[in-house]
């Protein structure tokens, strides 16, 4: 006498070798969602680089507070210019121990120019966000190449401006040299940033008005100065992070479309699998084979097909986003997520097929 | 005591709209080791019939006993055990599931049965051996021919020792070479103390058989000669699903053809004059009657065997004097 049956491994046995027994269309409809799954990977990568440029730029600056005009929302979305002298009173406030004025503005350049090819093509002119700060003090970025901040026409640029050290930039005609490298350093969806002394800022932005649009200081202030407002560092944060709040939703939205047109390509295969497999359903039935068994059969069928789309959108990714012109950037835990992601698009997509599987009527396995 | 008791077995369903029954108060016994074939016009019911003791099928009323045990109204995990363990069917056009090979497509039955992967691997390769397979055990069924799928697909019914093997038209698909060997080891499998019932429309079947079965009588004795017949309004002259042997003329009055539909409601599909002969399909294919004939009004008709009415309707063409009108 049989035992009691509740083994699924019979149903996985079919459901693996239905799977090599249709490799080829389970492999294509694999590669499709696979590519649906690394531009949905991409997406997050470059939602991801919206929050991780805005926390390396707030804290290359290296400050723990910071003094606005009253009035304005932030330092970087809506700079408004006061002048650079109230650092003085800053200084004197309980619990600052350095204080700087720094002057946010944005420039154009055209890359790098040499003395012999001053002019460059207009396409490849690119709006950089310049900070302008006092060399050494609070504000004044730590470099990765090169040497710090120093001379007038002197500049530490991103580089992912795509120029190098010792050459020259051009920033609203003005020509400066560039000293050093910050990486990672930019905001307005990869905009890099040019750091430039408070002099030449002044010189470009306020025609050499001695202005400023903030006032960064170490030290938490236990006060304020009358006319300014002061500012934490995530509140900064959150001011820079305004302008890609939109796109950010918009590009969450994109993903959930994208892992519901992976799951659509999923489930639709399986599905047309589960209508030829009719008359295999009716004779496993007809030979005692639960229902839920092969519920459980196509379902997994699903997830494994999911599973490789997942590895595939992975696999897929990685060239995607190195030839991207926008930043990409990807933890440890969105490659894990994937598969978890995977997983449940692979359940979703199964559970129309599935049902039809369980439901099928055994008696038809008498049909000619 | 018969190993398989059908008793007064009806089955009906719906198809189209209209009400089919292809099974009416239907009986059947047989014993251990005994054979029986099935014999019949296609949808004269005996896959109904092999479906409804494979359990896979609900009769809408009758009593199935195998082994003493009765089948109908079995459901959930006693109906599974009863389709594992009592029941092997061997399915027309073998139904293997071409993905799996000979010997999984047998080690599934038993696995799923709860049986161990290692011993329903060593099941399957014994009864491989035992339909003259065992090299084939790795080919998948679209490697293999007609004949050597249907004795994988008997291997298969054989998996789990039921006592009684169903099979479908088993010889429906293959060439008389590949008959042979699958009629031989049908054969053999009743003389292995087994309950064997075959459906088939296939009279090369027949000096197998301990009992025959015919679904659809030939000719009922009551019916054989010519029936002159005088019915009062409404009286019945025979209801769908009825055999029959005649083809009826109307003399004088009505006769109304009528199919019952799901709703109980009857649609009228002809209305018959004298002069007019209906109820032949049901003879000249050995069908069961497709409609209910009802008088509608005093009605005199003539009923004749096949072959008296189409004498009839050659003498009434020579004499070109009132044709016949087919109804």
């Amino acid at each position: 006498m049989a035992g009691q049956g509740n083994s699924v491994g019979p149903i996985l046995l079919a459901s693996l070798r239905d799977l090599q027994w249709r490799s080829r269309r389970f492999i294509l409809a694999a590669l499709a969602a696979g590519l649906v799954f690394g531009v949905a990977l991409m997406m997050s990568g470059v939602a991801n680089s919206f929050t991780i440029e805005i926390r390396n730029t707030v804290s290359s600056i290296g400050a723990q507070s910071w003094f606005v005009k009253t009035g304005s929302p932030g330092p970087f979305t809506d700079p408004a210019p006061f002048p650079a002298g109230a650092v003085n009173a800053v200084r004197h406030l309980p619990g600052v121990t350095q204080a700087e004025p720094l002057l946010v503005g944005r420039a154009l350049t055209r890359g790098a120019v040499t003395s012999s090819s001053h002019q460059v093509p207009a396409s490849s002119e690119k709006n950089v966000n310049m900070l302008g700060v006092v060399p050494g003090g609070v504000g004044s970025p730590q470099v990765v190449k090169g040497v710090p901040l120093s001379g007038r026409f002197s500049t530490v640029v991103d580089e992912s401006l795509g120029v190098d050290v010792g050459q020259q930039i051009a920033l609203n005609g003005v020509r400066f040299k560039v000293v050093g490298l910050v990486s990672g350093v930019t905001y307005f969806a990869g905009q890099p940033v040019a750091f430039v002394t408070l002099g030449a800022a002044q010189q470009l932005e306020t025609s050499g008005a001695s202005l400023a649009t903030a006032i960064v200081t170490k030290g938490t202030p236990q006060a304020s100065v009358g006319g300014l407002t002061l500012l934490s560092d995530a509140q900064v944060r959150s001011d820079l992070g305004r302008p890609t709040t939109q796109a950010d939703k918009t590009i969450q939205l994109i993903e959930v479309l994208l892992w519901i047109v992976a799951a659509g390509i999923i489930g639709a295969i399986v599905y047309m699998s589960a209508l030829e497999r009719r008359q295999d359903f009716a004779v496993l039935k007809a030979v005692g084979t639960p229902s839920s068994h092969l519920f459980v059969g196509l379902v997994i069928q699903a997830i494994l097909m999911a599973l490789g789309a997942a590895v595939i959108g992975i696999l897929i990714e990685i060239p995607m986003a190195s030839s991207s012109s926008m930043a990409v950037r990807l933890s440890v835990a969105n490659y894990v997520a994937v598969p978890v992601v995977a997983l449940i698009v692979g359940v979703i997509a199964s559970v129309m097929p599935a049902r039809r599987a369980a439901r099928v009527d055994p008696a038809i396995a008498f049909g000619g | 005591m018969s190993v398989l008791e059908v008793s007064d077995l009806t089955v009906e369903y719906s198809s189209g709209g209209y009400k089919v029954m292809p099974l009416k108060n239907f009986n059947l016994n047989m014993d251990k080791g005994e054979l029986g074939v099935l014999l019949g016009a296609s949808g004269c019911g005996k896959s109904t019939l092999l479906s409804a003791i494979a359990g896979l099928l609900r009769p809408t009323s009758g009593s199935i006993r195998v082994d003493g045990a009765e089948v109908v109204g079995l459901s959930g995990k006693s109906l599974n055990d009863y389709r594992q363990n009592s029941v092997g069917v061997v399915f027309q056009a073998f139904n293997l599931i071409p993905s799996l090979t000979a010997r999984e497509n047998i080690e599934l039955v038993c696995w799923t049965a709860g049986k161990s992967r290692a011993a329903s691997r060593d099941r399957a390769d014994q009864l491989l051996e035992k339909v003259n397979l065992a090299d084939r055990a790795k080919h998948r069924p679209g490697s293999m021919s007609g004949g050597q799928q249907q004795r994988v697909a008997i291997a298969r019914a054989l998996a789990l020792d039921p006592p009684v093997v169903l099979a479908d038209e088993p010889t429906a698909h293959l060439d008389y070479i590949q008959v042979e060997g699958v009629l031989n080891i049908l054969r053999r499998l009743a003389d292995d103390d087994r309950t064997v019932l075959i459906a088939t429309h296939d009279e090369r079947l027949l000096p197998l058989a301990d009992t025959i079965v015919e679904l659809t009588p030939r000719a009922a004795p009551a019916e054989a000669g010519v029936d002159h017949r005088k019915l009062e309004d409404g009286e019945i002259l025979f209801e769908q699903g009825d055999p029959g042997s005649l083809v009826y003329t109307v003399e004088s009055g009505l006769v109304q053809l009528f199919r019952r539909r799901d709703d109980g409601s009857e649609e009228i599909v002809n209305e018959v004059t004298p002069g007019a002969y209906f109820g032949e399909l049901a003879p000249m294919f050995g069908l069961p009657r497709s409609a209910t004939a009802r008088a509608s009004g005093p009605t005199v008709l003539t009923g004749r065997p096949m072959t008296d009415f189409r004498a009839q309707m050659h003498l009434s063409k020579a004499k070109a004097s009132e044709p016949l009108v087919q109804s």
